[in-house]
Order: structure tokens, then sequence, then C-alpha cells
């Protein structure tokens, strides 16, 4: 699975390779917008990363070009302004998401990972992880083919940390995840520990391996 | 006072001084020329008197006719002199008129005259009646212009101080409803005078350059949350990537939760500080129709959960109320009372929400506050020391409240905050 990252500030660039890198992607560079023009033909991209304010050009130039090649990318715009403006005129230009700075690295790979899979599977999909099986159409998961009877908060956690494996998420991206705007509100630690409590207990009745680890003080961990 | 007032209070003072110093002085004037005219006049008089006498010589008994001419004319007298010379003498005399039957008052000329070898004093008169009648009617004629004068600089001062300072009054009002982050510079009015025109000028100039400056500095507050962004989500990024370090000690893992919560505060106030100055920048100009009680409703259903972690019960009375506003600022307003209720809310207290007629009530427990009323809602004015709180979010509540004209208010009862806004 290849992305395109197209940002120019070399440090955050730098840090999402290697996030998504570790994830199992293919990344690509490009740092200006030409530089980007050169590499959008060369390959065939899954997902292109793309920070509309770049030194050499708006990044909605960028993709309307993109967009106009009929590419199939799935396309996230990455933005300083967080500006509704660009956001509409974003997603009117064809983008599939939106990202404004700063961000939880593992939210950025949950949407990458969530556009990935809707651009391949044509949204009728599934993910496994060992007897572990999300049905995205269906909204629901199964520890082998037993369904799960998950809360919409311990669902949308099952699948944030899916799209995570094997690296560490910190409970303040996960609160952010689930509350969004209301993450400041809470005591993360107790919101996070109750739904946590409750779909590690509802996997291991349904017979799942123990595969969520706690990291202390950090957070949680999906692997083997 | 006004100015033009004070103007003609002074012009009228120094009018009238003028004019009444003016009376007598012009009465003088004229009461000694005409005595000198009457002087002269008396003069000729007694030398063409003389004159004819001379001419008279051949008449035998000059003596007694001259007794009857003494007699005959009121106006002439001549009689015999006992003292050899007396000097010309011009005198004012109050006679005793027996035709009118009233004292007057007359000029007279006496002098010595020699008439065949006798001394006789001559007594030439002329009645000064006329003359008076002339000094009062002059006199008259000033009284009746300094009234005219007081009557119409009053007038004309009215007329004036509404035609020639309308344009003054006008840029006066202008800059009265002047405010820097509503309005545009005040435009240059074209007025005939060329002080007006001046100020009018310097005015424009004055507000277009405090316009400037202002966008300026709001332009630069909005350049600067965006700046912010990026290092801290390369901050935010560096502190993803070290918590993926196997080998964390738990001191250092501390220690990166920490820095992230840190980064977070730094992203939520930056956040916050862009929201406001867009709110300032007028960004979120387009309305809509919004049933108020669907957006509380909403957001109650995320946030009563969250509340209920700490016991917090959420009671509501919500009616439906329709209003014309921005979505997004409408959506922001009530999430930033509802997170201040629930953030000082203390444990197993009640939050009181209602909605009726154009206003909303939120209300939760608590202690009063330390800090001024007044400046609650200024930016960064803060009572804990709560991490999560930026200082901002009634700030904001604020600044949406005076862009769309609400009446927010505060007040404490029984041991509650109640914030009230009338839509």
């Amino acid at each position: 699975m290849k992305v395109l990252i197209i940002e120019d500030e070399i440090q955050l660039a730098r840090s999402i390779s290697q996030s998504l890198t570790h994830e199992g992607y293919v990344c690509e560079l490009a740092t200006t917008a030409a530089e980007a023009r050169e590499k959008i033909p060369m390959f065939e991209y899954d997902c292109v990363l793309l920070d509309i304010g770049l030194p050499d050009g708006n990044g909605l130039k960028v993709l309307e070009e993109l967009k106009s090649k009929k590419k199939t990318d799935g396309v996230i715009i990455i933005s300083a302004k967080s500006s509704l403006d660009d956001k509409v005129k974003g997603l009117n230009l064809g983008a599939d998401d939106y990202l404004s700075k700063p961000f939880f690295m593992p939210e950025l790979i949950a949407r990458v990972s969530a556009i990935i899979r809707r651009k391949r599977f044509d949204g009728n999909n599934k993910v496994a992880f060992q007897e572990i099986i999300v049905d995205f159409a269906a909204k629901s998961a199964y520890v082998n083919h037993t369904k799960l009877e998950l809360t919409r908060m311990e669902y949308y956690l099952l699948v944030f940390l899916l799209a995570n494996k094997n690296r560490v998420v910190s409970k303040h991206a996960i609160a952010e995840h689930l509350s969004g705007d209301n993450a400041d509100l809470l005591d993360k630690f107790d919101f996070i520990y109750s739904h946590m409590k409750n779909l590690k207990k509802k996997l291991a009745e349904a017979g799942s391996g123990d595969y969520i680890r706690t990291v202390y003080g950090l957070g949680y961990k999906l692997s083997i | 006072m006004r100015l033009l007032q004070l103007n003609l209070r002074s012009l009228l003072l120094y009018s009238l001084v003028l004019v009444l110093i003016s009376i007598p002085l012009s009465l003088f004037s004229i009461r000694l020329i005409l005595n000198k005219e009457v002087d002269e006049s008396i003069t000729e008089q007694s030398d063409q008197f003389l004159e004819h006498i001379k001419g008279f010589e051949y008449l035998d008994d000059l003596e007694t006719d001259l007794k009857v001419l003494d007699q005959l004319s009121s106006n002439i007298d001549i009689k015999p002199s006992v003292e050899q010379f007396i000097p010309k003498r011009y005198e004012t005399v109050i006679l005793y008129d027996s035709v009118e039957n009233e004292q007057k008052p007359f000029r007279q000329l006496s002098s010595s005259v020699d008439i065949k070898g006798k001394s006789y004093i001559l007594t030439v008169r002329m009645s000064l009646v006329e003359n008076d009648e002339l000094v009062i009617a002059i006199g008259s004629v000033q009284v009746a212009i300094s009234i005219m004068l007081t009557i119409g600089l009053l007038l004309l001062n009215r007329s004036l101080s509404k035609k020639l300072w309308k344009p003054f009054y006008k840029t006066l009002d202008q800059l009265k409803a002047y405010e820097l982050d509503k309005n545009e510079s005040i435009p240059v009015e074209k007025s005939d005078v060329i002080e007006f025109d001046d100020l009018n000028k310097t005015v424009s100039s004055l507000t277009k350059r405090n316009r400037e400056v202002f966008l300026q500095q709001k332009e630069f507050i909005e350049n600067a949350s965006h700046e912010l962004q990026t290092p801290i989500a390369i901050f935010q990024s560096k502190l993803d990537e070290l918590m993926q370090s196997p080998a964390l000690a738990r001191r250092e893992a501390q220690t990166i939760m920490e820095l992230e919560a840190t980064a977070q505060r730094m992203a939520r106030l930056n956040k916050n500080l862009l929201l406001l100055s867009k709110i300032e920048n007028e960004q979120f100009l387009n309305t809509e129709n919004i049933d108020l009680s669907h957006l509380i409703n909403s957001q109650l259903s995320v946030l009563k959960p969250m509340a209920q972690l700490e016991n917090i019960n959420i009671v509501t009375s919500i009616q439906s109320v329709h209003l014309k506003t921005n979505p997004t600022l409408i959506e922001v307003l009530l999430t930033n009372l509802f997170h201040n209720a629930i953030r000082y809310s203390p444990k197993n207290e009640e939050i009181r929400i209602s909605l009726n007629d154009h206003t909303l009530i939120v209300s939760n427990k608590g202690r009063p506050l330390k800090m001024d009323v007044s400046k609650m809602t200024n930016r960064f004015a803060k009572e804990s020391t709560d991490a999560s709180s930026t200082g901002l979010g009634l700030a904001i509540v604020r600044k949406i409240c005076d862009r769309y004209s609400y009446d927010l208010r505060y007040a404490y009862a029984d041991q509650s905050h109640n914030f009230t806004i009338n839509f």
C-alpha cells in the first residue's frame, strides 16, 4: 500500500512517514508542489496526504490536478488553517478527508487506513486481526464468528486500536478520537479505562486472546 | 455651552457696550457740533445787526428805535451798558417762553457794541429746543439699532449654528457612533468650510489608519495562531515516536504523557485564539434558521454520559426555539457554556439547563467566584488552576453574544452559577 506524503515541514513529513512505514505502508515524500507534480504520475498511490499550505503554491491546485488525472487515490488534506472554507473547498474538489494540525499520529493512521479500506473494498469490507474480525459495512465485530455486543464507543475504540496495531496509542489520542472537542472535559483515564475494561471483557468472553496490553502511564497497544 | 453661543455672547457683549458708550458720546458730540453751529449763527446775526445799525445812521432817534427793537424781538436784546466794555460771551441759559408757557433752553451771545459813541450790550439768542429733539431722535435711533442688533445676531446665530455647523455635528455624530471593530473608516464629507474639510480629512485618515493597524493586529493574531499549528504538530508527532520506544522507564513514560498533555493544551489554546480572531474577522457570516432545542439536545446526548462519569446529572427543560444565526458559532457557544458548567460543577450535583421564550439558562452549583464578575468573560480570566481550562471559553461566548447582540448575563444565587442568554 503506497502513500504519498506532500508536506513542506520535513520534520513532520519524516515522522508521518516513519509511523506509516511501521504500520506496513510504503511512503513517498514530496516537500514542494513541484516535487509532488513529478511524483504523482510515477506511481499509483492508495492514499495522498496533502498539506495545502505549500511554499510554492496552494495545495488545492495540486488536488485539482490529481483529480483531473482521474487518479483513484484517496486524498487527505492536512491543513494548519483549519478554516471551514478550505475544508469545504477541499472536500468539494474531491478530497476524501480533512485533518487540521496539530493532530495525533494514531488519528492520522486511522484515517489513512479508513481511506484505503474504502478505496480498496468499495465499502464492503472486513479486517481481521487473529480471531477478531471487524465488518465495517455492518459496523460490528466478531470473534471466531461470534458477534460481539459492543457499544458505539467500544466499537470505535476497537477499530482505532486495529488501525494502530503494534504501536502504543496514548490515552490522549484515544480520548480525542472518541470524544472530539469534548476531550478536554473528561478525566481521560477514567473515561477510557471504563470503555477499555468493557471491551476487553467482551473480547475475552467471546474467546479472544488478550491482545490489548496496557502500557503503563502511556496508553494501550494492540499486538500479538 | 455651545461654542457658537460662547462666541455670540462675547460678540453681543462687545456690541452692546459699544452702542451704550456711543449713545452719550454721539449725543455729546452732536450737541457740541450743534452748539458750534448755533454760536456761529448768532455771531453772524449779531454782526449783521451791527452792520444794519450802521446803515441807519441817518435816523434821528436811534435810542428810541433800539428800545423798540429790544422789546419787539425776543431774540435780540440791546441795552445801554454801564460798563465801558465786556468781552464777547457765549452761554446757554434757561428762559421763560411766554408764548408756549414753559422754560426753554437758549444759546446766547452777549457783546459790547458801540453805537454813535454810546456803549450798548447786544444779546442775540437762539432756541435750542429743536436741537434737543434732534438729539433725542438720534438717541432713539441708536437704541433701536442696538435692539435690532441683538435680535438680529441671535437669529443669525441660530440659523448659522444649524447651517454652518452642520458638517461639524455630522462628523461629531459619526465619531460618536464609530466602533473600531465594526465600522470601516469614516468617509471624507465635502463641506464649504476649509476648517471642516480639514477636520473631516483628518478624522477620515485617522480612522483609516487606526482601522488598518487594527486589521493588521487581527491578522497577526490569526497568522501567529496558524503558524503555531505546525510546530505543535511536529512536537506531538515526535512525542508519539518516543512513545513507541520499547525500553521506556516509568518515569520517562510519565514525562512523555505530561508533555503530550501540555502539547494538547497548547493546541487547544491556539485553536480557541484562532476561533476568537476568526469571529472578530467575521469569517462566520452565513446564517441559517436553526431550532436551538435540536442543537442543545444533540450536544447533551454526548455530554450527559460524560458528566455522568463524575456523577453529575444534567436536568433539562427544553422548548423549541427558532433562531436565525450562524450554525457553527451557535454550536461553539453552546459547547463552551455546557463545558463550563460541567467543568466547574462539583461531583454528585445537578446542572440545570432550560430553554424557553428565547432565553437559555445554564446553572451549575459551586462556590461563589473570587474574581471580579465583570472580568469573568475577559480573555485568560481563570478562577482555577485547571490545566484543561484555556481561560478563553467564556470570552468566546461573550464574543459570539456581542456579535449577534444576544444578552449574556451572569448571576450567583442559591449556591448556583447562573448564565442567562436572551436571544
